[in-house]
């Protein structure tokens, strides 16, 4: 690989209630990079992407896993948050009584403090959250709602890409960012992630459908079994994938 | 209870304070007191709130001459509090301050203390603390507002005990509002750090028909203090009582707020947020006696719970045979910061009539791990996120305090207090 490496997950393991879910993974992602991690129900997708996030459920059993040269493990969420690593959720989480707006701007101000910036003035930041729900055409009134408090799932979820919008993390790994999603929500937050694509933004895609790839093209496609990356290809992985379903990968892995 | 009161103290007590105008209705009070005694923990309504402390000081309080602590003239307001003030310091109320606010409020509120006024006063003396209450007041105060008269500014109580000696006060307070009248009431309890006391409050709101008041009663007292308040509300027809009671501080605090609708059309709502931490223990009581319909009430009382502290919620709805079309609401929800706190949560419904409405729901949970953990991952820390989670836990009550001009001091008091007690117990 070329471009500098911003993740790199050696021989990770990690279990949840005494199950072992990650057993041994490694990946590699490039600055600027975007993967999707594809894998069967059960294979350990979210988990990774929680492991990542640094949800304490989940115990690191063995490997590590190191964010621009940074052992990741080591920090608390909002540490390895204000450092740059952004999860979208699966289900992303209500909040009733948290307005949406407070939550943006107190991420955006721990981020900036974490940096030696100061807390950002309230006008800038309303021009910054309008500047970006405009980008993933919501409306204003997100603002003033609370946290994904009532909101339907094409919404919860455009909600996390404008979370990430306004982060600009420089590792965002997506978690089923397409589930529940109708073809009209899924095009939005497809068109969302695209417009944050940049050099120096890696985004992971955690995916169980092709569907997704079909409007953000990622440049590698992993497939995950068992907790482990059975096959590692570029975007055609997908496709193949996506016509000739999951079996023939899991048993050339055993085979 | 197998301590009491001293007898012969008490009644020396009673005696030191009579020659005015109340002195009857004192001695009438010390009788129906002594009668009964201060409640045990075998009374029914008194199993979670144990009284033998207050019994204890109130010993040392009369063997040492039951005064009061000295007044020290009126207390300062908080600027960030809208209203016309009447200071009450160590339980006697400044007379300036009375004949400033008296003024300030206009013809429609008359401010008088009940020993001045002529002819036969009418308290509520019923259970034993509002009876040992009337037999120690000092005094009580009368606000009445008239007919149709629509105050614009807050009545504001400012309630402060000083001084480091062991001190009882009885507080007692009648407010009268006239037909279709309006107004809003604020009652502000603090008292000095180092001191251990006992205060005893009786409130009685009487509403004519269709008045409307709003009150919000904030308690901020010191950590040595044992506070116990009576609010005995009577709704006329048509009238309106919202109210909103936030204990933030004390040791041992107990509410009782009750109301009485006797009439078609009323409305009694009352509010609550307890945050406790330490050693601290909240109990309220709340009644709503329906004894006409229609007529609404609603409860909405929420707590947060750190430390060792414990927290009681027993609230009722009493709809009485013939009080159809009542529609009567409880809740009570509690968040435990802390493995060792404890809630008792007791939502009471006792339905004699026909054609009601009504609903009752408690929980007691934790913070949500999921929440914590997603707020957690958007950068915030542990404690900011569970502020935040704590807030917006709180807010619903927040939101119902019915006296716009204490928002902002109440809600810097809320964050101050929420910091405390989730730096205490960042490790439970």
């Amino acid at each position: 690989m070329s471009n500098d490496t911003i993740l790199d997950i050696e021989n990770l393991a990690a279990s949840v209630g005494g199950t072992q879910i990650l057993q041994g993974l490694s990946l590699r992602v490039g600055q600027g990079e975007v993967h999707a991690i594809m894998g069967p129900n059960g294979s350990g997708k979210s988990t990774l992407a929680q492991v990542i996030a640094g949800r304490d459920d989940y115990e690191v059993t063995g490997g590590s896993v190191t964010f621009r040269g940074t052992d990741l493990l080591e920090l608390d969420p909002e540490e390895r948050a204000r450092a740059g690593v952004f999860l979208g959720f699966q289900y992303p989480v209500e909040i009733p009584g948290v307005n949406n707006a407070y939550l943006l701007k107190a991420a955006l101000n721990a981020k900036r403090e974490h940096e030696g910036l100061g807390e950002i003035d309230a006008f800038e930041f309303l021009k910054l959250a309008r500047e970006k729900m405009a980008l993933l055409g919501m409306d204003q009134s997100f603002l003033n709602r609370g946290v994904n408090e009532g909101f339907s799932g094409g919404e919860k979820k455009r909600n996390e890409i404008l979370q990430m919008a306004i982060l600009e993390p420089a590792l965002a790994i997506l978690d089923e960012t397409d589930s529940g999603l109708d073809i009209d929500a899924l095009k939005a937050v497809a068109a969302g992630v695209n417009a944050l694509r940049a050099p120096d933004r890696s985004i992971v895609l955690v995916t169980h459908y092709q569907r997704l790839l079909d409007y953000i093209e990622p440049d590698f496609v992993h497939v995950l079994s068992k907790g482990r990356i059975v096959q590692s290809g570029d975007k055609t992985l997908a496709t193949k994938l996506e016509a000739e379903g999951y079996d023939w990968v899991l048993e050339a892995a055993t085979a | 209870m197998t301590a009491a009161l001293d007898q012969a103290r008490l009644e020396a007590a009673v005696a030191a304070r009579s020659g005015d105008a109340l002195t009857g209705v004192r001695s009438a009070a010390l009788a129906r007191f002594l009668g009964q005694g201060l409640p045990g923990p075998k009374h029914e309504d008194w199993r979670y709130t144990n009284l033998g402390n207050v019994v204890d000081l109130s010993n040392r309080w009369l063997n040492s001459g039951a005064s009061s602590n000295a007044s020290v003239g009126a207390s300062t307001a908080p600027e960030a509090i809208d209203a016309v003030w009447i200071s009450i310091v160590n339980g006697v109320v400044d007379r300036d301050s009375l004949t400033q606010a008296d003024d300030a409020l206009g013809p429609d509120v008359a401010i008088s203390l009940l020993s001045e006024e002529s002819g036969d006063p009418e308290l509520l003396i019923d259970d034993a603390l509002s009876s040992l209450n009337a037999a120690l007041m000092p005094d009580a105060l009368r606000i009445r507002i008239s007919a149709n008269a629509g105050i614009e500014k807050p009545v504001g109580l400012l309630i402060d005990d000083t001084g480091n000696d062991d001190a009882v006060t009885q507080l007692r307070l009648i407010v009268d509002v006239a037909a279709n009248a309006s107004a809003e009431f604020i009652e502000l309890h603090r008292s000095e750090s180092g001191g251990s006391r006992f205060c005893n409050a009786v409130t009685e709101a009487r509403l004519a028909d269709g008045a409307r008041v709003a009150w919000a009663r904030i308690q901020e007292r010191a950590e040595g203090d044992t506070q116990i308040g009576r609010l005995q509300v009577t709704l006329g027809r048509d009238s309106n009582f919202e109210h909103a009671v936030v204990d933030l501080g004390g040791r041992l605090v107990r509410n009782d707020t009750m109301a009485t609708i006797a009439h078609p059309g009323a409305h009694f709502g009352t509010a609550g947020l307890y945050l406790t931490g330490d050693n601290q223990h909240v109990d309220n009581h709340v009644t709503a006696d329906h004894q006409v319909g229609p007529a609404t009430s609603t409860q909405n009382y929420r707590g947060i719970a750190g430390g060792t502290s414990r927290c009681v919620f027993n609230g009722k709805a009493m709809v009485r045979e013939g009080a159809d079309g009542t529609d009567a609401e409880q809740s009570n929800h509690n968040l435990l910061l802390s493995k060792r706190a404890e809630i008792d949560t007791k939502p009471e419904l006792e339905i004699y009539a026909e054609d009601v409405k009504c609903s009752h729901g408690a929980t007691v949970g934790q913070l949500d791990d999921t929440a914590l953990f997603y707020l957690r991952s958007r950068g915030l820390d542990r404690d900011q996120a569970a502020r935040v989670l704590t807030r917006a836990f709180a807010g619903s009550v927040i939101e119902q305090v019915p006296v716009a001009a204490v928002a902002d001091y109440l809600s810097t008091a809320i964050d101050q207090k929420l910091d405390r007690i989730i730096e205490d117990n960042r490790d439970d």
